[in-house]
């Protein structure tokens, strides 16, 4: 609980923060909804519809927003495999390299995006990127991707070669993770309207994704199973135990099948009192 | 009623009736086809399977068709290691087969033999009994020839088919962990594994697990200069022998539960209703009479209730008594059985304390690193055995040898702490931390595979060793250097290498 929940409160805070933004996130009104805008001025309108700082502030919470859940389970193994007395500089370092090529990542995506995206029903690039998004998320290469994620390599401990590890591992694992979701965050972006609510469900889906065991590369479709079940579960009363040593949420909860005798005693004496 | 499995050395003769049976039910078993639910091989490959391997063993010829899409997903490639699943689901995986071995004893004529046919157990740990029993060792059988106990793909740990398990090498380390579950990641990864969802191979193997399942098996399906059968996950099933070991693990659990301070099994709903109660793969078994049994954990527990024991449970281990050990540590016996200093004993903060530098890569006949201590996290742990004297409660010491990785399985290794320069590591057994038998770790170091490539860790409780070197005043270094030491040497082809060792203190 102790990564989790520090965690899952930072991308609330960052969404709560974007919600604040003006003009609309991430994507600029454009001025008129009938007319096809060339790619060069959709850039030029995108560029200077807003202040740099503002631009790069709306990158950096989205980025925070949406992949800081997903390192959950690397941030508790950095930790774990550090000195007590770096943990939090190890959890930075590692973090700063994360967020160092997702910010990379989101500001590229969205330059392209601005010069697809249009305003008008007829674009063809919300269709084609969905076309490709889910080309990508059968495709083995994805889950090669996805396997990488799941890395937790030996880390040294000692000195400048720690630091240079948590640097190193942060950008491995977002290098891995851009690959895997890119698409998806392209797809959100290219949307005329809604980006708020694609963003937040794209970030979900990277969420559910990264909850699933390695699997064998190969063409397959891979869904939300392990996120399906573990709410099912939630809904049926369950309580959730945080993994003790495991990659990231590779254990959920078991429903109460069979309540145990701590269950039925904490049950008896809540009733009695 | 209830079954009794036996000890295969005590029925008093080298082909008793329980294994005759044994033998004709495989041999009927090993002739039906693959896609056959009972068939051998498919309950072979619900423990692993490897396409690759099992047709470089002549178990699977080219183009030979597989059982249904829906079949594979339900049944296969569902053995539960480096998880807290693991006893449960080859208890259940073993009635499973108990049942169809029974069910094809019957159908061969022998209804009488079948009302009380069970699984033999090889107890390794007896005198005399660490050889492989002769059943499995002769290639005639009173039937005949070609006896279907006996495959060339066990090669013993030194790789010449000389097929032991050798009580030099398994131990009974795990049996002494008081938990089943470990506290955190760096100490002890409990008797029985960590908490994971459905897990066909994690990276963290369980006391029990490491030791002496492990090491049993890469003993007798032999080394990865030339590993057998038992040596890897994928393709132990197939060999006859291993039911035999794995009863022997499943009895060690029931030992467990018997020799107190130990016994609990977890009691988080999580554990008790498995994986399936959350969407994931349930424990399923296709059964004799074509039904699929699937079962849980709490399905599991109760030897009574799946109407079966063990003719013994010995032998018994019990961890050393924090009072023992505060007495070894100097304290006066009226102390350290006091309340206070029991009650002490019981801090679960974990931090490391020192890691070597760099990837240790292990070839040829010995690999040396050395483990380098953090000075104030080192004064910790020394300040602690020494408070000891005065009531304090004295830290507990973990090596973790992490990420190990190989392209074979089947190596064996013993790791040593603390033996000194010029010193032969044999003439320390007093500083032997552990052993590790190279199995699953083939699988789990594929990066494309169903793992990350991360390999296996290992963690070894290695409090007696520390409380001796600072007994001794060999304690106060800076840094403490670990052995490795194969049993035979690791050929670099193996491509054998560990990440990192490192050390944890487990207190306050």
């Amino acid at each position: 609980m102790r990564v989790a929940v520090p965690t899952v409160l930072t991308s609330a805070a960052a969404w709560t923060a974007l919600s604040f933004f003006p003009d609309g996130f991430p994507m600029p009104r454009l001025c008129s909804a009938t007319t096809a805008f060339a790619p060069s001025a959709q850039l030029d309108l995108f560029l200077t519809g807003r202040p740099p700082a503002q631009l790069a502030a709306e990158l950096g919470l989205m980025v925070t927003a949406m992949i800081a859940p997903l390192v959950i389970g690397p941030v508790r193994h950095v930790r774990a495999r550090s000195f007590a007395r770096r943990r939090l500089r190890s959890v930075v370092l590692f973090a700063g390299g994360y967020a160092i090529v997702w910010f990379a990542a989101c500001a590229a995506l969205t330059i392209l995006s601005a010069l697809v995206r249009s305003d008008t029903a007829i674009s063809p690039a919300p269709p084609i990127c969905a076309a490709l998004v889910l080309l990508w998320q059968c495709a083995p290469w994805k889950q090669r991707c996805l396997n990488r994620c799941h890395t937790r390599p030996a880390l040294a401990a000692h000195g400048g070669a720690a630091d240079a590890a948590a640097i190193r591992y942060g950008f491995a694992m977002s290098v891995w993770c851009v690959a895997s979701c890119s698409p998806l965050m392209l797809l959100a972006l290219v949307l005329p309207r809604g980006h708020a609510v694609a963003m937040a469900l794209a970030a979900l889906w990277m969420f559910s994704e990264r909850l699933e065991n390695p699997k064998t590369p190969g063409w397959a479709f891979h869904g939300p199973g392990k996120l399906v079940g573990i709410t099912l579960a939630v809904a049926a009363g369950v309580r959730l135990r945080m993994p003790s040593r495991t990659r990231g949420f590779a254990a959920p909860a078991g429903a109460v099948a069979k309540p145990d005798d701590r269950d039925r005693e904490r049950r008896a004496k809540k009733r009695a009192s | 009623m209830a079954y009794t499995r036996k000890n295969v050395y005590g029925f008093g003769a080298d082909w008793p009736d329980e294994l005759l049976w044994y033998a004709r039910a495989v041999k009927d078993m090993q002739s039906r086809p693959l896609t056959d639910r009972t068939s051998w091989r498919f309950y072979g490959a619900i423990h692993g399977f490897d396409a690759d391997a099992w047709g470089q063993w002549g178990y699977l010829s080219r183009g030979e068709a597989l059982p249904s899409s829906a079949d594979v997903a339900a049944f296969w490639q569902q053995c539960q290691h480096g998880s807290w699943y693991f006893l449960p689901w080859h208890r259940g995986y073993l009635i499973a087969f108990e049942t169809n071995v029974r069910a094809t004893i019957a159908k061969l004529g022998g209804d009488a033999a079948a009302q009380s046919w069970a699984l033999p157990y090889w107890n390794y740990f007896n005198a005399g009994q660490s050889a492989l029993p002769p059943a499995f060792a002769s290639q005639q059988w009173p039937d005949g020839s070609g006896n279907p106990l006996f495959v060339a793909q066990r090669n013993g740990p030194q790789g010449d088919g000389n097929v032991k398990v050798d009580f030099n090498l398994v131990t009974l380390q795990g049996m002494t962990d008081p938990q089943f579950v470990g506290a955190a990641l760096g100490a002890s990864v409990g008797f029985g594994g960590p908490d994971t969802g459905f897990e066909h191979g994690g990276t963290y193997h369980g006391g029990l697990e490491a030791e002496p399942h492990d090491m049993a098996h890469v003993s007798i399906g032999g080394p990865d200069a030339n590993p057998g059968l038992m040596s890897d996950p994928d393709t132990a099933a197939l060999d006859p022998v291993f039911w035999l070991h794995h009863a022997n693990i499943d009895r060690l659990w029931e030992v467990w539960h018997q020799n107190p301070p130990s016994g609990a099994d977890p009691s988080d709903a999580q554990w008790t209703a498995g994986p399936a109660s959350v969407g994931q793969r349930a424990f399923a078994m296709p059964m004799p009479d074509g039904t699929t049994w699937t079962y849980t954990p709490a399905d599991m527990q109760n030897l009574a209730t799946l109407s079966y024991t063990y003719d013994d449970f010995g032998p018994a281990v019990s961890p050393q008594t924090s009072a023992e050990r505060l007495v070894a540590l100097g304290v006066a016996p009226a102390t350290a059985t006091s309340p206070q200093a029991v009650g002490a004993s019981m801090s679960k903060n974990v931090e490391l304390v020192g890691a070597s530098e760099g990837a240790i890569p292990i070839s040829g006949a010995e690999a040396r690193t050395a483990v380098k201590l953090d000075a104030a996290v080192h004064r910790k742990v020394a300040a602690s055995l020494l408070a000891a004297n005065v009531g304090g409660a004295p830290d507990r010491v973990f090596l973790n040898v992490e990420n190990v990785r190989a392209k074979t399985d089947g190596a064996a290794l013993r790791v040593y702490v603390g033996v000194p320069d010029g010193d032969d590591p044999a003439a320390h057994p007093e500083l032997l931390a552990g052993t590790i038998g190279v199995f699953g770790v083939r699988k789990a170091s594929l990066r494309d595979g169903k793992h990350a490539g991360d390999g296996i860790t290992y963690v070894f409780d290695v409090t007696r060793i520390v409380d001796a070197l600072h007994l001794q005043n060999r304690f106060d270094v800076g840094s403490l250097p670990v052995r490795i030491v194969p049993v035979v040497p690791v050929p670099d082809s193996t491509q054998l290498s560990i990440g990192r060792v490192s050390i944890y203190r487990e207190g306050r």
